[in-house]
């Protein structure tokens, strides 16, 4: 038995890569105590619970030296790399304005537009790639649904726009992990 | 002392009970003591963050495990307490006192 692989990816995303080794082993030593203990069902809500609330603590932290001058350099080109994302959706948007595209090939653009970015911002930051992309994505995302939740309690947005927009973190991420490895690939090769 | 020396609380929690499990406590095995002893239960992401925290500013040092079945394959990173941890925890507990001694936990009303 393993803990929830979704929630696994999740612990990948954000943990710092020198520590992802220890955080997942600490996670799926209690997770296997607990399945004894408690059943399959407790312990996959336990590791949910302790992934979902670890997301601040693990994003807060990195174990290599890097200068804080490094660090905010990192979130300028996260900043740029969101505005461009959005740049890109919104000229697309405007361009077909007029005659409306169906709703899985908005889906198509946003979230290839996503991996695309994903991947370039792991390029750029060059190590800890998917958990940057991962703290941009969920940033843009909190910007989009902060203000419309605020603004309106009821929001009445549909269903589509909402997995539309949480699609976006995964898609970054995937396109960050795909850039990784490729690169991890052609370094091995070399 | 200056400010930023001085332990924060969850620090002072895993500091102590880095002493109190000795030489070679790690992650899994410092939350499940927090939890027991005091009842609180932190995440592990907690734990690990202020692991990395209490290592940067020399007071425990850490070294990588075995990798073990139990753990899905994957190693563990132990920690024990340096010279500098264990008189950060006396100074802490020096300044616990001085703040207790005089000072009437019973008889106190609010």
């Amino acid at each position: 038995m393993s803990p929830p692989a979704l929630a696994q990816a999740l612990v990948a995303a954000v943990t710092p890569t020198n520590d992802y080794e220890f955080v997942s082993g600490d996670l799926h030593e209690e997770y296997l105590r607990i399945m004894y203990l408690s059943g399959a069902k407790v312990a996959n809500r336990w590791y949910w619970a302790q992934v979902l609330l670890s997301i601040p603590s693990l994003l807060s932290y990195s174990r290599s030296n890097k200068s804080a001058l490094r660090h905010i350099g990192v979130a300028l080109i996260a900043l740029i790399v969101l505005a461009a994302m959005v740049g890109v959706v919104l000229v697309i948007d405007t361009v077909f304005q007029a005659d409306p595209i169906p709703s899985w090939v908005w889906f198509c653009v946003n979230w290839t537009d996503a991996l695309i970015f994903g991947a370039i911002l792991a390029r750029l930051v060059r190590t800890d790639g998917v958990r940057v992309a991962f703290s941009a994505a969920l940033f843009l995302v909190l910007c989009f649904v902060t203000p419309a939740v605020a603004g309106n309690p009821h929001s009445q947005a549909p269903l589509l726009a909402w997995i539309l927009l949480w699609g976006v973190i995964p898609a970054m991420c995937i396109g960050a992990g795909l850039y990784q490895a490729i690169r991890c690939r052609i370094d091995s090769v070399n | 002392m200056a400010k930023g020396e001085y332990l924060g609380e969850f620090e002072h929690f895993v500091l102590l009970t880095i002493l109190r499990l000795g030489d070679g406590a790690y992650g899994a095995m410092i939350r499940a003591e927090i939890e027991r002893v005091t009842g609180r239960s932190p995440v592990i992401g907690a734990v690990h963050a202020t692991l990395e925290r209490l290592e940067r500013k020399g007071l425990v040092s850490s070294w990588t495990g075995e990798p073990t079945a139990a753990r899905g394959g994957k190693a563990k990173r132990h920690f024990k307490i340096e010279a500098d941890g264990l008189s950060a925890l006396k100074n802490a507990r020096k300044a616990l006192e001085r703040l207790h001694a005089g000072v009437s936990l019973r008889n106190a009303t609010v």
